[in-house]
């Protein structure tokens, strides 16, 4: 199931973990798996007759709020993940606004992610709608990397109807720009050694990681293509760029050794929700907030990992947030435990004047869990991880909605 | 009960809204009872004609007492008096009172007094103030407004108050219950202290059992996943019976204090009413609110079998934990003890920073085990415990481990400590 870290190397094994993930010269194992039009392709599963128009998912064009996903048919009239939805009612007056269903998405993304686990130990989900797989060793039994990545890419058609585009390559970073070119509904494997060609006439920002700041910062350096950054001395750009400079050296050769280490771990997991209007009624707040509570804490414990901090997110309407945290007295991965804590923030910290329009739940200070055993009531803990984990099988099967504790029953209404 | 009136002069004005503060907790104080207790004290107050306030202090007197209730004044409070201090002068003391609610400092000094009477000024803006000047008199006098004029030589400040009626009244001490030894309550303070949950939502463990019995004193404090046990044996003048109270954990820091302050012959006068903890030490009064609820069956939890034990120096196992646990994971400081016939391995790693092992030469002939624990959970016992050898006793490394003194002269300490899963 989505693993949160799964490249991190593990305590016990550190340096040898640590020569795994270097991809040895020639081996192009990393897969970057891509749901196209993620959430579009969800509302299409239900509503067919759809296909073919151009679908916004985000909200009616006329309400605040930003596209979450373009059907590629909307995207030919310039509209685009992260616009005003406005904008894009104005791009396309025609097309079919809906709003999003996060948990019909996150339903999905685990079966999805139940799909990827079968292909390989180490996935690593880095959203909803995409993945990072490390197929090394995995050749007597999927065969050539190539040949996995194309039956990985069936099967998860075949499965669930849902098109994806998939990057082979040396490194994350070159998998997720082949991924990207291969769009939509592609498979693309970058030989070893090819990366540079491959990366030399795409766009500076087609690089994760570069964004509009470092682009415009490039684009003043005349610098617009990767080939051209990678021309560049790495003195100079670490004299332009300080610590950046030197990871920019190595991306624009293809190369994320300094990230996969440094970003694989998992510094934190968060989980918000925006209410369709903003809310003063508790019980609504209290339902909502113990429904992602749950989610971030399996998320967690798919992982393997523990949180020592929680932090409660509230947005008030106004846009007012304010974010409240407490460190625990011991990390846990256990629902009630985190679901105990924002409780009690919230009750202490959120103003019930005020309507609220997000909560959100986060947990942080994330560690591989050396679980302090209890004292006086050893048993509660235990009792606890079992539910857990008898839980979870459970979820996994029938899907997350199927299973909640008692606090979260009254859902919040959707839409 | 008397004699406490005709010292502390405060007290019989107080005693009339004892009852309201009792039993009307903050919220009601606050929304209902406060005008009356304001209506009710002013009136009493202008009956006494004691409007007025003018005195003279030594800075050291005042420094000193002003700094013993710093600890109580609260910083952020949503309620201005409790911000501030309550002066009253009568006769030749000066009683200095201050209150979060939860708990109160009352406290006096010799002074020169010109007119009886009492203001309240800001706790710390004071403090500050009285701190940087020089040693030499200084006097008050209370202004129109409630403002409080505060001199030394040519220097002057006037500082803004309140009425010295907004501030709560408070609870007087019933009848003393027992009488305990200052120098050895602070002393099982600090053996016990750390261990104190600062998880709010366990609120009884937000405090330490303190267990009177006519031959000893018991204080015991446990975050669920360590205890520390101190038991004194301790003839405790006035008590036949036994007793038990849960002291909140900010009242034993103060209590600490009060008691380092009064010096080694000290005693402790120990009361009780049905919400509130009375300790007065000398002129100095501490009341707290009590914690309500079960403290834990720590018996329970004490181990009896854990036969696998070694003795190492204290120094040197505090020394080996601080420097293995520099490589250890930071948030969880999880390191592992190893007991074989080598002796006691100490050992921790993580991936961010390496890992640690050091070997502390021991006999020990029992089985080997291999057991994780918290070292800031050893540290602090460490730091706690007197010089010396220390027995580290285990069973499995399920269970919890024991930490003692190897060496015990009157006082038994024990210290339960769960293990980590590691």
């Amino acid at each position: 199931m989505p693993k949160l870290s799964s490249f991190r190397a593990k305590k016990e094994s550190a340096p040898a973990s640590e020569l795994g993930a270097h991809p040895s010269e020639g081996a192009t194992t990393i897969l970057h798996v891509d749901m196209d039009a993620f959430f579009v392709s969800v509302e299409l599963l239900e509503r067919p007759e759809l296909r073919g128009k151009p679908v916004v998912v985000g909200g009616q064009p006329g309400q605040r709020g930003v596209v979450s996903a373009a059907s590629y048919e909307a995207r030919r009239y310039g509209i685009q993940s992260a616009m005003p939805l406005r904008t894009a009612g104005r791009l396309c007056p025609h097309a079919v606004f809906l709003e999003p269903r996060h948990e019909r998405y996150s339903e999905w993304s685990d079966r999805i992610a139940a799909i990827l686990a079968r292909f390989s130990p180490r996935v690593e989900m880095a959203s909803v709608d995409e993945a990072y797989l490390d197929l090394a060793g995995t050749e007597r039994l999927l065969g050539h990397p190539l040949a996995a990545a194309h039956r990985l890419r069936r099967e998860i058609w075949e499965k669930t109807n849902l098109p994806s585009s998939i990057g082979l390559a040396r490194t994350r970073l070159v998998a997720k720009v082949a991924s990207d070119q291969a769009k939509p509904a592609g498979l693309l494997w970058i030989p070893a050694g090819s990366e540079a060609t491959f990366l030399a006439l795409l766009s500076v920002r087609k690089i994760p990681g570069i964004g509009k700041v470092t682009e415009a910062a490039l684009n003043g350096l005349g610098i617009e293509t990767v080939a051209q950054l990678a021309a560049l001395p790495r003195q100079r750009l670490e004299d332009t760029f300080g610590r950046w400079g030197s990871a920019l050296y190595r991306k624009a050769r293809g190369d994320d050794t300094y990230e996969f280490l440094d970003d694989a771990e998992a510094k934190s997991i968060s989980h918000h929700h925006t209410f369709s209007e903003d809310v003063d009624d508790i019980s609504m707040i209290e339902t909502t907030l113990s429904h992602l509570c749950q989610k971030a804490a399996k998320r967690l414990r798919d992982a393997g990992l523990y949180a020592g901090t929680v932090t409660l997110t509230l947005r008030y309407a106004g846009f007012e947030t304010i974010t409240r945290a407490r460190t625990l007295p011991a990390p846990t991965n256990l629902d009630q435990d985190v679901q105990r804590v924002t409780r009690e923030l919230l009750a202490r910290h959120r103003d019930p004047k005020r309507r609220v329009r997000l909560v959100g739940v986060s947990l942080t200070s994330i560690s591989h869990g050396e679980t302090q055993l209890e004292l006086l009531d050893p048993a509660r803990r235990e009792k606890l991880e079992k539910l857990a984990r008898a839980s979870d099988q459970l979820r996994e099967r029938f899907g997350f909605e199927k299973l909640q504790l008692g606090g979260s029953m009254r859902k919040p209404s959707r839409r | 009960m008397v004699g406490r009136r005709a010292e502390l002069p405060f007290l019989p004005l107080l005693l009339e809204f004892h009852s309201l503060y009792c039993y009307c907790g903050l919220y009601l104080l606050l929304e209902k009872g406060y005008s009356t207790a304001v209506a009710a004290s002013t009136a009493v107050a202008q009956a006494r004609g004691n409007q007025e306030m003018e005195f003279t202090v030594s800075k050291a007197d005042l420094l000193r007492e002003l700094s013993l209730t710093q600890g109580v004044v609260e910083r952020k409070t949503t309620i201005p008096i409790l911000a501030n201090i309550l002066c009253e002068a009568k006769g030749s003391r000066l009683a200095i009172t201050a209150t979060d609610l939860e708990l109160t400092i009352c406290t006096s000094c010799d002074v020169k007094t010109k007119k009886d009477g009492s203001g309240t000024v800001s706790a710390k803006k004071l403090l500050e103030i009285i701190r940087l000047l020089p040693d030499s008199d200084i006097r008050f006098k209370l202004l129109e407004n409630h403002w409080v004029q505060i001199t030394s030589d040519k220097r002057n400040y006037k500082m803004v108050g309140m009425a010295k009626e907004n501030f709560p009244a408070l609870p007087a001490m019933p009848h003393v219950f027992a009488r305990l030894p200052a120098a050895l309550i602070a002393d099982m303070i600090a053996k016990t202290y750390f261990a104190i949950s600062m998880e709010e939502s366990r609120y009884t463990l937000n405090g330490a059992k303190l267990i009177l019995k006519p031959d000893s004193i018991t204080l015991v404090a446990t975050d669920g996943h360590r205890l520390a046990l101190v038991e004194a044996t301790q003839k405790v003048d006035g008590l036949n019976t036994e007793a038990g109270v849960l002291v909140p954990k900010k009242a034993m820091n103060e209590l600490k204090a009060l008691a380092a302050e009064a010096g080694d012959e000290a005693q402790i006068e120990f009361a009780q009413d049905e919400s509130n903890l009375f300790f007065r030490i000398g002129e100095r009064q501490l009341i707290s609110r009590k914690l309500t609820g079960q403290f834990p069956n720590y018996e329970a939890v004490l181990p009896r079998d854990n036969t696998k034990s070694v003795g190492i120096d204290r120094d040197e196992l505090a020394d080996a934990l601080r420097r293995v646990s520099q490589l250890a994971d930071q948030r969880s400081q999880a390191v592992k003890v190893t007991l074989s016939k080598e002796g006691v391995e100490i050992s921790a790693s993580s991936p961010e920073y390496g890992e640690a092992r050091e070997v502390i030469e021991r006999e020990y002939k029992g089985a080997d085990l291999s057991i994780g624990f918290n070292a800031k959970y050893m540290l602090d016992f460490l730091a706690a415990a007197p010089q010396g050898p220390i027995s580290l006793e285990l069973k499995d490394e399920q269970s919890a481990g024991q930490m003692r003194p190897s060496a015990e002269e009157g006082t038994r300490y024990r210290y339960v400590i769960m293990p980590m899963r590691i």
